[in-house]
Protein backbone atom coordinates (compact mmCIF):
# COMPACT_ATOMS: atom_id res chain seq x y z
CA UNK A 1 0.00 0.00 0.00
CA UNK A 2 1.66 3.25 -1.02
CA UNK A 3 1.60 6.36 1.18
CA UNK A 4 -0.46 8.48 -1.21
CA UNK A 5 -3.48 6.17 -1.48
CA UNK A 6 -3.55 4.98 2.14
CA UNK A 7 -6.30 6.41 4.31
CA UNK A 8 -5.19 9.00 6.83
CA UNK A 9 -6.35 6.74 9.64
CA UNK A 10 -7.33 3.11 9.59
CA UNK A 11 -8.61 1.25 12.64
CA UNK A 12 -8.82 -2.52 12.17
CA UNK A 13 -10.66 -5.05 14.33
CA UNK A 14 -10.65 -2.86 17.41
CA UNK A 15 -11.79 -4.77 20.51
CA UNK A 16 -12.08 -3.16 23.93
CA UNK A 17 -13.16 -5.16 26.94
CA UNK A 18 -13.72 -3.86 30.45
CA UNK A 19 -13.59 -7.08 32.43
CA UNK A 20 -16.56 -9.03 31.11
CA UNK A 21 -18.14 -6.02 29.41
CA UNK A 22 -17.28 -5.78 25.75
CA UNK A 23 -17.48 -2.10 24.79
CA UNK A 24 -16.16 -2.71 21.27
CA UNK A 25 -16.36 -6.02 19.45
CA UNK A 26 -14.03 -5.70 16.48
CA UNK A 27 -14.70 -2.35 14.82
CA UNK A 28 -13.12 -1.12 11.56
CA UNK A 29 -13.01 2.57 10.77
CA UNK A 30 -11.15 4.40 8.02
CA UNK A 31 -10.91 8.14 7.43
CA UNK A 32 -9.61 9.63 4.20
CA UNK A 33 -7.73 12.93 4.01
CA UNK A 34 -10.21 15.82 3.84
CA UNK A 35 -13.15 13.66 4.83
CA UNK A 36 -15.71 14.26 7.55
CA UNK A 37 -17.06 11.12 9.15
CA UNK A 38 -19.91 11.27 11.61
CA UNK A 39 -20.01 8.54 14.21
CA UNK A 40 -23.55 7.74 15.29
CA UNK A 41 -25.17 5.33 17.72
CA UNK A 42 -27.27 5.07 20.85
CA UNK A 43 -26.02 5.74 24.36
CA UNK A 44 -23.40 3.19 25.29
CA UNK A 45 -22.87 2.04 21.69
CA UNK A 46 -19.10 2.49 22.07
CA UNK A 47 -18.51 5.79 20.24
CA UNK A 48 -16.52 7.50 22.97
CA UNK A 49 -14.55 4.33 23.62
CA UNK A 50 -13.58 4.12 19.95
CA UNK A 51 -12.36 7.69 19.72
CA UNK A 52 -10.51 7.46 23.04
CA UNK A 53 -8.51 4.67 21.48
CA UNK A 54 -7.96 6.78 18.37
CA UNK A 55 -6.69 9.69 20.45
CA UNK A 56 -4.34 7.59 22.57
CA UNK A 57 -6.30 8.13 25.79
CA UNK A 58 -7.23 4.44 25.98
CA UNK A 59 -5.67 1.26 24.62
CA UNK A 60 -7.57 -1.48 22.75
CA UNK A 61 -7.66 -5.06 24.06
CA UNK A 62 -6.78 -6.06 20.50
CA UNK A 63 -6.79 -4.56 17.03
CA UNK A 64 -4.57 -2.33 14.97
CA UNK A 65 -4.30 1.37 14.16
CA UNK A 66 -2.59 2.56 10.99
CA UNK A 67 -1.71 6.18 10.32
CA UNK A 68 -0.99 6.93 6.66
CA UNK A 69 -0.51 3.21 6.12
CA UNK A 70 1.90 2.64 9.01
CA UNK A 71 0.92 0.50 11.99
CA UNK A 72 1.15 2.55 15.19
CA UNK A 73 0.86 1.79 18.86
CA UNK A 74 -0.20 4.79 20.97
CA UNK A 75 1.09 4.73 24.50
CA UNK A 76 -0.48 8.07 25.40
CA UNK A 77 -2.30 11.04 23.95
CA UNK A 78 1.12 12.55 23.34
CA UNK A 79 1.83 9.95 20.66
CA UNK A 80 -1.46 10.69 18.90
CA UNK A 81 -0.97 14.46 19.13
CA UNK A 82 2.52 14.10 17.66
CA UNK A 83 0.95 12.29 14.68
CA UNK A 84 -1.53 15.11 14.10
CA UNK A 85 -4.62 13.80 15.89
CA UNK A 86 -6.32 16.47 18.05
CA UNK A 87 -9.26 15.50 20.21
CA UNK A 88 -12.00 17.63 21.70
CA UNK A 89 -13.67 15.56 24.39
CA UNK A 90 -17.28 15.20 25.41
CA UNK A 91 -16.56 16.71 28.83
CA UNK A 92 -14.67 19.76 27.63
CA UNK A 93 -11.05 19.17 28.57
CA UNK A 94 -9.98 22.53 29.97
CA UNK A 95 -8.29 23.20 33.29
CA UNK A 96 -10.64 25.59 35.08
CA UNK A 97 -7.97 27.13 37.28
CA UNK A 98 -5.84 28.22 34.33
CA UNK A 99 -6.35 31.23 32.07
CA UNK A 100 -7.51 30.90 28.47
CA UNK A 101 -3.99 31.41 27.16
CA UNK A 102 -2.45 28.83 29.48
CA UNK A 103 -5.13 26.33 28.48
CA UNK A 104 -4.68 26.91 24.76
CA UNK A 105 -1.00 26.10 24.93
CA UNK A 106 -1.14 23.50 27.69
CA UNK A 107 1.46 20.83 26.98
CA UNK A 108 2.94 22.80 24.07
CA UNK A 109 3.82 26.14 25.61
CA UNK A 110 6.11 28.11 23.30
CA UNK A 111 9.56 28.64 24.76
CA UNK A 112 12.68 30.31 23.50
CA UNK A 113 15.02 29.32 26.29
CA UNK A 114 17.44 26.47 25.82
CA UNK A 115 18.58 26.05 29.44
CA UNK A 116 17.29 23.42 31.88
CA UNK A 117 14.20 25.51 32.60
CA UNK A 118 11.90 26.23 29.67
CA UNK A 119 10.49 29.67 30.34
CA UNK A 120 7.25 30.32 28.47
CA UNK A 121 7.19 32.88 25.71
CA UNK A 122 4.27 34.80 27.16
CA UNK A 123 4.22 37.54 24.56
CA UNK A 124 3.61 35.00 21.83
CA UNK A 125 1.05 33.14 23.95
CA UNK A 126 -0.95 36.32 24.55
CA UNK A 127 -0.76 37.43 20.93
CA UNK A 128 -1.85 34.12 19.44
CA UNK A 129 -4.60 33.75 22.04
CA UNK A 130 -6.11 37.16 21.23
CA UNK A 131 -6.03 36.33 17.52
CA UNK A 132 -7.71 32.96 18.04
CA UNK A 133 -10.40 34.44 20.27
CA UNK A 134 -11.21 36.81 17.42
CA UNK A 135 -11.34 33.94 14.93
CA UNK A 136 -13.80 31.90 16.97
CA UNK A 137 -15.79 35.06 17.61
CA UNK A 138 -15.56 35.44 21.40
CA UNK A 139 -13.00 38.20 21.71
CA UNK A 140 -15.54 40.80 22.85
CA UNK A 141 -14.99 40.77 26.57
CA UNK A 142 -12.37 38.07 26.96
CA UNK A 143 -8.62 38.40 27.18
CA UNK A 144 -5.89 35.77 27.23
CA UNK A 145 -5.76 36.11 30.99
CA UNK A 146 -9.44 35.41 31.68
CA UNK A 147 -9.83 32.31 33.85
CA UNK A 148 -11.93 29.47 32.42
CA UNK A 149 -14.31 29.68 35.40
CA UNK A 150 -15.56 32.97 33.95
CA UNK A 151 -16.66 31.36 30.65
CA UNK A 152 -19.98 29.87 29.54
CA UNK A 153 -20.20 26.30 28.24
CA UNK A 154 -20.22 27.49 24.65
CA UNK A 155 -17.26 29.74 25.15
CA UNK A 156 -15.34 26.85 26.69
CA UNK A 157 -16.14 24.64 23.71
CA UNK A 158 -14.94 27.42 21.45
CA UNK A 159 -11.61 27.55 23.30
CA UNK A 160 -11.11 23.81 22.80
CA UNK A 161 -11.88 24.27 19.11
CA UNK A 162 -9.54 27.24 18.82
CA UNK A 163 -6.80 24.98 20.11
CA UNK A 164 -7.38 22.39 17.41
CA UNK A 165 -7.40 25.18 14.81
CA UNK A 166 -4.13 26.64 15.94
CA UNK A 167 -2.21 23.40 16.10
CA UNK A 168 -3.37 22.48 12.60
CA UNK A 169 -4.10 18.84 13.25
CA UNK A 170 -4.57 16.48 10.29
CA UNK A 171 -7.44 14.75 12.03
CA UNK A 172 -9.73 16.52 14.46
CA UNK A 173 -11.84 14.28 16.63
CA UNK A 174 -14.90 15.83 18.27
CA UNK A 175 -17.00 13.98 20.83
CA UNK A 176 -20.43 15.63 20.93
CA UNK A 177 -19.03 19.13 20.42
CA UNK A 178 -22.48 20.72 20.04
CA UNK A 179 -23.75 19.45 23.39
CA UNK A 180 -25.01 22.27 25.61
CA UNK A 181 -24.35 24.87 22.93
CA UNK A 182 -26.62 27.70 21.89
CA UNK A 183 -27.75 28.16 18.29
CA UNK A 184 -25.00 30.60 17.42
CA UNK A 185 -22.20 28.55 18.97
CA UNK A 186 -23.49 25.39 17.29
CA UNK A 187 -23.26 27.11 13.93
CA UNK A 188 -19.75 28.17 14.85
CA UNK A 189 -18.75 24.56 15.47
CA UNK A 190 -20.30 23.31 12.24
CA UNK A 191 -18.67 26.14 10.29
CA UNK A 192 -15.35 25.23 11.85
CA UNK A 193 -15.73 21.62 10.73
CA UNK A 194 -16.46 22.69 7.16
CA UNK A 195 -13.48 25.05 7.18
CA UNK A 196 -11.28 22.25 8.42
CA UNK A 197 -12.33 20.13 5.44
CA UNK A 198 -11.66 22.98 3.02
CA UNK A 199 -8.18 23.23 4.52
CA UNK A 200 -7.69 19.53 3.67
CA UNK A 201 -8.10 18.20 7.20
CA UNK A 202 -10.25 15.31 8.33
CA UNK A 203 -12.80 15.11 11.11
CA UNK A 204 -14.47 12.41 13.11
CA UNK A 205 -17.57 13.92 14.63
CA UNK A 206 -19.77 12.21 17.23
CA UNK A 207 -23.27 13.54 17.73
CA UNK A 208 -26.79 12.51 18.72
CA UNK A 209 -28.23 15.26 16.58
CA UNK A 210 -29.02 13.85 13.13
CA UNK A 211 -29.60 17.32 11.77
CA UNK A 212 -26.05 18.42 12.65
CA UNK A 213 -24.59 15.22 11.25
CA UNK A 214 -26.33 15.75 7.92
CA UNK A 215 -25.13 19.32 7.63
CA UNK A 216 -21.46 18.44 7.52
CA UNK A 217 -20.75 14.73 7.12
CA UNK A 218 -19.38 13.02 4.00
CA UNK A 219 -20.07 9.63 5.50
CA UNK A 220 -21.94 8.18 8.45
CA UNK A 221 -20.72 5.26 10.52
CA UNK A 222 -23.21 3.70 12.92
CA UNK A 223 -22.21 1.69 15.98
CA UNK A 224 -24.61 -0.55 17.81
CA UNK A 225 -23.68 -2.55 20.92
CA UNK A 226 -19.99 -2.23 20.14
CA UNK A 227 -20.23 -3.32 16.50
CA UNK A 228 -20.23 -1.31 13.30
CA UNK A 229 -23.63 -1.87 11.70
CA UNK A 230 -23.50 0.67 8.88
CA UNK A 231 -21.06 2.74 6.87
CA UNK A 232 -23.03 4.92 4.48
CA UNK A 233 -21.85 7.60 2.05
CA UNK A 234 -23.52 10.99 1.98
CA UNK A 235 -25.56 10.21 -1.15
CA UNK A 236 -27.32 7.27 0.51
CA UNK A 237 -27.95 8.88 3.87
CA UNK A 238 -31.53 9.54 4.93
CA UNK A 239 -32.63 10.44 8.44
CA UNK A 240 -35.27 7.68 8.58
CA UNK A 241 -32.90 4.99 7.46
CA UNK A 242 -30.12 5.94 9.87
CA UNK A 243 -32.53 6.23 12.77
CA UNK A 244 -33.85 2.75 12.03
CA UNK A 245 -30.30 1.39 11.90
CA UNK A 246 -29.37 3.05 15.18
CA UNK A 247 -32.41 1.49 16.84
CA UNK A 248 -31.66 -1.91 15.30
CA UNK A 249 -34.83 -2.03 13.20
CA UNK A 250 -32.92 -2.28 9.94
CA UNK A 251 -29.58 -3.75 8.89
CA UNK A 252 -27.08 -1.36 7.39
CA UNK A 253 -26.73 -4.06 4.70
CA UNK A 254 -24.77 -1.91 2.27
CA UNK A 255 -21.63 -1.43 4.32
CA UNK A 256 -20.00 0.77 1.74
CA UNK A 257 -16.45 0.05 0.75
CA UNK A 258 -14.12 2.83 1.65
CA UNK A 259 -12.00 4.69 -0.79
CA UNK B 1 -23.74 55.91 50.00
CA UNK B 2 -21.21 56.10 47.18
CA UNK B 3 -18.47 56.28 49.78
CA UNK B 4 -19.59 52.91 51.14
CA UNK B 5 -19.81 51.48 47.64
CA UNK B 6 -16.31 52.63 46.78
CA UNK B 7 -15.05 51.09 49.97
CA UNK B 8 -16.78 47.83 49.09
CA UNK B 9 -15.26 47.82 45.65
CA UNK B 10 -11.79 48.42 47.05
CA UNK B 11 -12.25 45.59 49.57
CA UNK B 12 -13.43 43.27 46.78
CA UNK B 13 -10.46 44.18 44.62
CA UNK B 14 -8.05 43.50 47.49
CA UNK B 15 -9.71 40.20 48.41
CA UNK B 16 -9.42 39.01 44.80
CA UNK B 17 -5.65 38.84 45.27
CA UNK B 18 -5.03 35.63 47.17
CA UNK B 19 -2.01 36.90 49.01
CA UNK B 20 -3.78 39.88 50.52
CA UNK B 21 -5.46 38.03 53.39
CA UNK B 22 -2.30 36.60 54.91
CA UNK B 23 -0.63 39.97 54.38
CA UNK B 24 -3.42 41.76 56.25
CA UNK B 25 -3.26 39.12 59.00
CA UNK B 26 0.51 39.55 59.23
CA UNK B 27 0.29 43.33 59.54
CA UNK B 28 -2.55 43.13 62.06
CA UNK B 29 -0.91 40.51 64.27
CA UNK B 30 2.47 42.27 64.16
CA UNK B 31 0.81 45.51 65.17
CA UNK B 32 -0.98 43.75 68.02
CA UNK B 33 2.19 42.13 69.32
CA UNK B 34 4.05 45.42 69.01
CA UNK B 35 1.43 47.29 71.02
CA UNK B 36 1.54 44.75 73.84
CA UNK B 37 5.29 44.28 73.70
CA UNK B 38 7.36 46.83 71.73
CA UNK B 39 10.32 44.45 71.89
CA UNK B 40 8.56 42.45 69.15
CA UNK B 41 9.88 44.75 66.45
CA UNK B 42 13.33 45.23 67.97
CA UNK B 43 16.22 44.34 65.62
CA UNK B 44 17.33 41.60 67.97
CA UNK B 45 13.96 39.91 68.06
CA UNK B 46 13.51 40.26 64.31
CA UNK B 47 16.87 38.70 63.48
CA UNK B 48 16.12 35.98 66.02
CA UNK B 49 12.78 35.35 64.34
CA UNK B 50 14.28 35.28 60.86
CA UNK B 51 16.95 32.81 62.00
CA UNK B 52 14.18 30.23 62.49
CA UNK B 53 12.34 30.99 59.26
CA UNK B 54 14.41 29.21 56.59
CA UNK B 55 14.30 25.69 57.97
CA UNK B 56 10.52 25.41 57.98
CA UNK B 57 10.29 27.88 55.12
CA UNK B 58 12.30 25.78 52.68
CA UNK B 59 10.00 22.83 53.37
CA UNK B 60 6.93 25.03 53.00
CA UNK B 61 8.11 26.11 49.53
CA UNK B 62 8.31 22.49 48.40
CA UNK B 63 4.96 21.76 50.03
CA UNK B 64 3.41 24.61 48.02
CA UNK B 65 4.53 22.96 44.78
CA UNK B 66 3.13 19.59 45.90
CA UNK B 67 -0.19 21.07 47.04
CA UNK B 68 -0.50 22.91 43.74
CA UNK B 69 -0.10 19.57 41.96
CA UNK B 70 -2.87 18.15 44.18
CA UNK B 71 -0.83 16.06 46.64
CA UNK B 72 1.08 16.59 49.88
CA UNK B 73 3.86 14.98 51.88
CA UNK B 74 3.60 14.05 55.56
CA UNK B 75 7.06 12.45 55.64
CA UNK B 76 8.98 15.74 55.40
CA UNK B 77 9.55 16.04 59.16
CA UNK B 78 10.94 12.51 59.33
CA UNK B 79 13.21 13.12 56.31
CA UNK B 80 14.30 16.42 57.89
CA UNK B 81 15.66 14.38 60.83
CA UNK B 82 16.77 11.24 59.00
CA UNK B 83 18.97 12.68 56.23
CA UNK B 84 21.35 14.70 58.45
CA UNK B 85 21.37 11.88 60.99
CA UNK B 86 22.51 9.48 58.26
CA UNK B 87 25.06 11.98 56.94
CA UNK B 88 26.69 12.67 60.29
CA UNK B 89 26.53 9.03 61.40
CA UNK B 90 28.62 8.15 58.37
CA UNK B 91 31.01 11.03 59.04
CA UNK B 92 31.42 10.22 62.75
CA UNK B 93 31.48 6.45 62.62
CA UNK B 94 32.87 5.52 59.19
CA UNK B 95 35.12 8.52 58.79
CA UNK B 96 33.93 9.46 55.29
CA UNK B 97 34.42 13.16 54.40
CA UNK B 98 31.37 15.37 54.95
CA UNK B 99 30.95 16.26 51.26
CA UNK B 100 30.51 12.61 50.33
CA UNK B 101 28.32 11.86 53.33
CA UNK B 102 26.10 14.80 52.37
CA UNK B 103 25.61 13.29 48.94
CA UNK B 104 24.64 10.00 50.58
CA UNK B 105 22.13 11.83 52.79
CA UNK B 106 20.60 13.68 49.82
CA UNK B 107 20.48 10.50 47.74
CA UNK B 108 18.71 8.62 50.53
CA UNK B 109 16.18 11.44 50.87
CA UNK B 110 15.54 11.56 47.15
CA UNK B 111 15.06 7.80 47.09
CA UNK B 112 12.39 8.23 49.76
CA UNK B 113 10.76 10.90 47.59
CA UNK B 114 10.94 8.63 44.57
CA UNK B 115 9.22 5.82 46.44
CA UNK B 116 6.53 8.25 47.65
CA UNK B 117 6.00 9.43 44.08
CA UNK B 118 5.86 5.96 42.58
CA UNK B 119 3.40 4.69 45.18
CA UNK B 120 1.12 7.69 44.67
CA UNK B 121 1.15 7.67 40.85
CA UNK B 122 1.80 4.10 39.75
CA UNK B 123 0.14 2.16 42.56
CA UNK B 124 -2.54 4.81 42.97
CA UNK B 125 -2.65 5.21 46.75
CA UNK B 126 -3.59 8.64 48.11
CA UNK B 127 -0.64 10.81 49.06
CA UNK B 128 -2.06 11.09 52.59
CA UNK B 129 -1.74 7.35 53.21
CA UNK B 130 1.54 6.86 51.35
CA UNK B 131 3.39 9.64 53.11
CA UNK B 132 1.82 8.87 56.50
CA UNK B 133 3.24 5.36 56.18
CA UNK B 134 6.55 6.72 54.94
CA UNK B 135 6.72 9.11 57.89
CA UNK B 136 6.51 6.15 60.31
CA UNK B 137 9.04 4.10 58.35
CA UNK B 138 11.62 6.89 58.07
CA UNK B 139 11.15 8.12 61.63
CA UNK B 140 11.46 4.55 62.90
CA UNK B 141 14.53 3.92 60.79
CA UNK B 142 16.25 7.02 62.20
CA UNK B 143 15.46 6.05 65.80
CA UNK B 144 16.59 2.46 65.24
CA UNK B 145 19.79 3.50 63.47
CA UNK B 146 20.73 5.97 66.19
CA UNK B 147 19.30 4.06 69.16
CA UNK B 148 17.73 7.41 69.98
CA UNK B 149 21.04 9.24 70.44
CA UNK B 150 21.96 12.39 68.53
CA UNK B 151 25.06 12.71 66.33
CA UNK B 152 27.37 15.70 66.82
CA UNK B 153 27.66 17.87 63.73
CA UNK B 154 30.47 20.23 64.71
CA UNK B 155 33.95 20.52 63.26
CA UNK B 156 33.06 19.86 59.63
CA UNK B 157 34.61 21.48 56.58
CA UNK B 158 34.61 25.27 57.18
CA UNK B 159 33.42 26.04 53.64
CA UNK B 160 30.39 23.80 54.03
CA UNK B 161 29.77 25.21 57.50
CA UNK B 162 29.74 28.71 56.01
CA UNK B 163 27.46 27.72 53.15
CA UNK B 164 24.96 26.12 55.52
CA UNK B 165 25.04 28.21 58.67
CA UNK B 166 27.34 31.18 58.01
CA UNK B 167 26.18 34.64 59.10
CA UNK B 168 26.49 38.19 57.84
CA UNK B 169 26.09 40.98 60.37
CA UNK B 170 24.89 44.36 59.17
CA UNK B 171 24.62 46.76 62.09
CA UNK B 172 22.32 45.19 64.67
CA UNK B 173 20.90 42.65 62.20
CA UNK B 174 22.41 39.20 61.68
CA UNK B 175 21.53 37.37 58.48
CA UNK B 176 21.97 33.61 58.29
CA UNK B 177 23.00 31.68 55.20
CA UNK B 178 19.79 29.66 55.50
CA UNK B 179 17.76 32.82 54.93
CA UNK B 180 19.61 33.49 51.69
CA UNK B 181 18.93 29.93 50.50
CA UNK B 182 15.26 30.41 51.39
CA UNK B 183 15.03 33.70 49.49
CA UNK B 184 16.87 32.29 46.47
CA UNK B 185 14.64 29.23 46.36
CA UNK B 186 11.49 31.30 46.80
CA UNK B 187 12.39 33.56 43.88
CA UNK B 188 13.26 30.61 41.65
CA UNK B 189 10.12 28.63 42.51
CA UNK B 190 7.91 31.68 42.13
CA UNK B 191 9.07 32.14 38.54
CA UNK B 192 9.07 28.41 37.87
CA UNK B 193 5.41 28.20 38.87
CA UNK B 194 4.29 31.35 37.05
CA UNK B 195 6.49 31.56 34.00
CA UNK B 196 7.88 28.14 33.09
CA UNK B 197 6.31 25.32 31.10
CA UNK B 198 6.83 22.99 34.05
CA UNK B 199 4.91 25.39 36.31
CA UNK B 200 1.97 25.33 33.91
CA UNK B 201 2.04 21.52 34.03
CA UNK B 202 2.11 21.53 37.84
CA UNK B 203 -0.98 23.78 37.93
CA UNK B 204 -2.75 21.63 35.34
CA UNK B 205 -1.86 18.38 37.11
CA UNK B 206 -3.46 19.65 40.31
CA UNK B 207 -6.30 21.49 38.62
CA UNK B 208 -7.54 18.77 36.28
CA UNK B 209 -5.19 15.83 35.88
CA UNK B 210 -7.43 14.16 33.32
CA UNK B 211 -7.36 17.16 30.99
CA UNK B 212 -3.64 17.57 31.49
CA UNK B 213 -3.07 13.96 30.43
CA UNK B 214 -5.35 14.46 27.44
CA UNK B 215 -3.06 17.33 26.39
CA UNK B 216 -0.14 14.91 26.45
CA UNK B 217 1.31 16.00 29.80
CA UNK B 218 2.93 13.19 31.75
CA UNK B 219 1.29 14.06 35.07
CA UNK B 220 2.87 11.06 36.81
CA UNK B 221 6.34 12.36 35.92
CA UNK B 222 5.39 15.83 37.20
CA UNK B 223 4.18 14.40 40.52
CA UNK B 224 7.16 12.08 40.97
CA UNK B 225 9.63 14.88 40.27
CA UNK B 226 7.94 17.08 42.84
CA UNK B 227 8.07 14.36 45.51
CA UNK B 228 11.80 13.83 44.87
CA UNK B 229 12.39 17.58 45.01
CA UNK B 230 10.32 17.84 48.21
CA UNK B 231 12.40 15.18 49.98
CA UNK B 232 15.59 16.84 48.80
CA UNK B 233 14.45 20.18 50.23
CA UNK B 234 13.47 18.53 53.54
CA UNK B 235 16.91 16.89 53.81
CA UNK B 236 18.63 20.16 52.92
CA UNK B 237 16.64 22.07 55.55
CA UNK B 238 17.42 19.29 58.05
CA UNK B 239 21.11 19.54 57.29
CA UNK B 240 21.09 23.29 57.86
CA UNK B 241 19.23 22.82 61.14
CA UNK B 242 21.42 19.99 62.45
CA UNK B 243 24.60 21.89 61.56
CA UNK B 244 23.30 25.05 63.21
CA UNK B 245 22.37 23.45 66.54
CA UNK B 246 25.47 21.23 66.65
CA UNK B 247 23.63 17.90 66.75
CA UNK B 248 21.49 15.79 64.45
CA UNK B 249 18.55 14.63 66.58
CA UNK B 250 16.51 11.59 65.51
CA UNK B 251 13.33 13.32 66.68
CA UNK B 252 14.01 16.66 64.95
CA UNK B 253 11.29 18.13 62.72
CA UNK B 254 8.42 16.53 64.61
CA UNK B 255 5.16 18.15 63.49
CA UNK B 256 6.80 20.09 60.66
CA UNK B 257 4.58 18.39 58.07
CA UNK B 258 1.41 19.97 59.41
CA UNK B 259 3.00 23.30 60.17
CA UNK B 260 4.39 23.67 56.64
CA UNK B 261 1.08 22.64 55.08
CA UNK B 262 -0.58 25.28 57.27
CA UNK B 263 1.96 27.90 56.14
CA UNK B 264 1.20 27.19 52.48
CA UNK B 265 -2.59 27.07 52.92
CA UNK B 266 -2.73 30.17 55.10
CA UNK B 267 -0.77 31.90 52.33
CA UNK B 268 -3.48 31.12 49.78
CA UNK B 269 -2.46 27.80 48.24
CA UNK B 270 -5.43 25.48 47.77
CA UNK B 271 -5.59 22.19 49.68
CA UNK B 272 -7.35 20.72 46.64
CA UNK B 273 -4.77 21.44 43.94
CA UNK B 274 -4.60 23.73 40.94
CA UNK B 275 -3.92 26.95 42.82
CA UNK B 276 -0.64 27.81 44.45
CA UNK B 277 1.29 30.92 45.34
CA UNK B 278 4.90 31.08 46.46
CA UNK B 279 4.55 34.72 47.52
CA UNK B 280 1.62 33.69 49.71
CA UNK B 281 3.66 30.91 51.26
CA UNK B 282 6.50 33.30 52.08
CA UNK B 283 3.97 35.51 53.84
CA UNK B 284 2.42 32.45 55.52
CA UNK B 285 5.82 31.31 56.78
CA UNK B 286 6.57 34.72 58.28
CA UNK B 287 3.04 34.96 59.69
CA UNK B 288 3.09 31.65 61.54
CA UNK B 289 6.67 32.11 62.73
CA UNK B 290 5.92 35.61 64.00
CA UNK B 291 2.84 34.39 65.82
CA UNK B 292 4.90 31.67 67.52
CA UNK B 293 7.46 34.27 68.46
CA UNK B 294 4.91 36.91 69.46
CA UNK B 295 2.80 34.83 71.79
CA UNK B 296 5.85 33.82 73.78
CA UNK B 297 6.88 37.46 73.92
CA UNK B 298 3.53 38.69 75.22
CA UNK B 299 3.66 36.01 77.89
CA UNK B 300 1.19 33.32 76.89
CA UNK B 301 1.88 30.44 79.30
CA UNK B 302 4.11 27.78 77.77
CA UNK B 303 1.61 24.97 78.21
CA UNK B 304 -1.17 26.83 76.37
CA UNK B 305 1.14 27.85 73.58
CA UNK B 306 0.44 25.14 71.00
CA UNK B 307 -3.26 25.59 71.57
CA UNK B 308 -3.00 29.22 70.48
CA UNK B 309 -0.97 28.41 67.41
CA UNK B 310 -3.51 25.74 66.47
CA UNK B 311 -6.45 28.12 66.87
CA UNK B 312 -4.79 30.79 64.76
CA UNK B 313 -3.99 28.30 62.00
CA UNK B 314 -7.58 27.02 61.99
CA UNK B 315 -8.99 30.55 61.80
CA UNK B 316 -6.69 31.58 58.98
CA UNK B 317 -7.41 28.42 56.99
CA UNK B 318 -11.17 28.84 57.48
CA UNK B 319 -11.03 32.41 56.19
CA UNK B 320 -9.11 31.18 53.15
CA UNK B 321 -11.54 28.31 52.49
CA UNK B 322 -14.61 30.57 52.84
CA UNK B 323 -13.14 33.03 50.37
CA UNK B 324 -12.38 30.24 47.93
CA UNK B 325 -16.03 29.21 48.03
CA UNK B 326 -17.15 32.82 47.62
CA UNK B 327 -14.90 33.32 44.59
CA UNK B 328 -16.08 30.05 43.04
CA UNK B 329 -19.73 31.15 43.01
N1 LIG C 1 -14.17 2.63 32.07
C1 LIG C 1 -15.17 1.78 31.78
N2 LIG C 1 -15.38 0.68 32.54
C2 LIG C 1 -16.38 -0.18 32.26
N3 LIG C 1 -17.22 -0.03 31.24
C3 LIG C 1 -17.06 1.04 30.44
C4 LIG C 1 -16.03 2.00 30.66
N4 LIG C 1 -16.10 2.95 29.70
C5 LIG C 1 -17.14 2.60 28.92
N5 LIG C 1 -17.72 1.46 29.36
C6 LIG C 1 -18.86 0.77 28.73
O1 LIG C 1 -18.61 0.68 27.35
C7 LIG C 1 -19.81 0.92 26.62
C8 LIG C 1 -19.58 2.00 25.59
O2 LIG C 1 -19.39 3.25 26.23
P1 LIG C 1 -19.11 4.61 25.44
O3 LIG C 1 -18.80 5.65 26.43
O4 LIG C 1 -18.13 4.33 24.38
O5 LIG C 1 -20.53 4.88 24.78
P2 LIG C 1 -20.98 6.07 23.83
O6 LIG C 1 -21.36 5.45 22.54
O7 LIG C 1 -19.97 7.15 23.80
O8 LIG C 1 -22.29 6.57 24.57
P3 LIG C 1 -22.88 8.08 24.76
O9 LIG C 1 -23.60 8.41 23.52
O10 LIG C 1 -23.83 7.92 25.90
O11 LIG C 1 -21.75 8.98 25.08
C9 LIG C 1 -20.88 1.24 27.65
O12 LIG C 1 -21.64 0.08 27.86
C10 LIG C 1 -20.11 1.61 28.88
O13 LIG C 1 -20.84 1.25 30.03
MG1 LIG D 1 -19.87 9.16 24.53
Amino acid sequence: MSESTAPLVEMLGIVREYGKVQALGGVDLAVQPGEIVTLLGDNGAGKSTLIKILSGADRPTSGEIRIRGNAMRFRSTRDAIALGIETIYQDSALVEQLSIGRNLFLGREPSKSRGPVHWMDRTQMDQVTEELLKRVGISKKLSAHTPITALSGGERQAIAIARAMYFEADLIVLDEPTNNLGVEETHGVLRFIREAREAGRSCVFITHNMHHAFQVADRAVVLRLGKKVADIPRSEMTVERIERIIMGLEDGEAVASVG
Amino acid sequence: MTCLETLRRIVDRVLAVRESIPLVLLIASSLGFYLVSPAFLSPMNLSNMFAFIPELGIIALGMTMLLTAGVFDLSVGAVFAFAPLLTYTIVNQVGIPLELAMLVGFAAAMLIGLINGLLVTKVGISSFLVTLGMMLVVRGLGLYMSAGYPQKTLGGDPIIQTLLVGTVTIGPVTIYAGLLWFIGLAVFLHFLLRRARFGNWVLATGGNGKSARARGINTDAVTIRLFVFMSFLASFAGLISATRVGSAYPIAGDGYELETIAMAVVGGTSLFGGRGTIIGTVIGVILIRSIRNGIILIGVPGLAYNMFVGIIILVAMSVQALLERRNAS
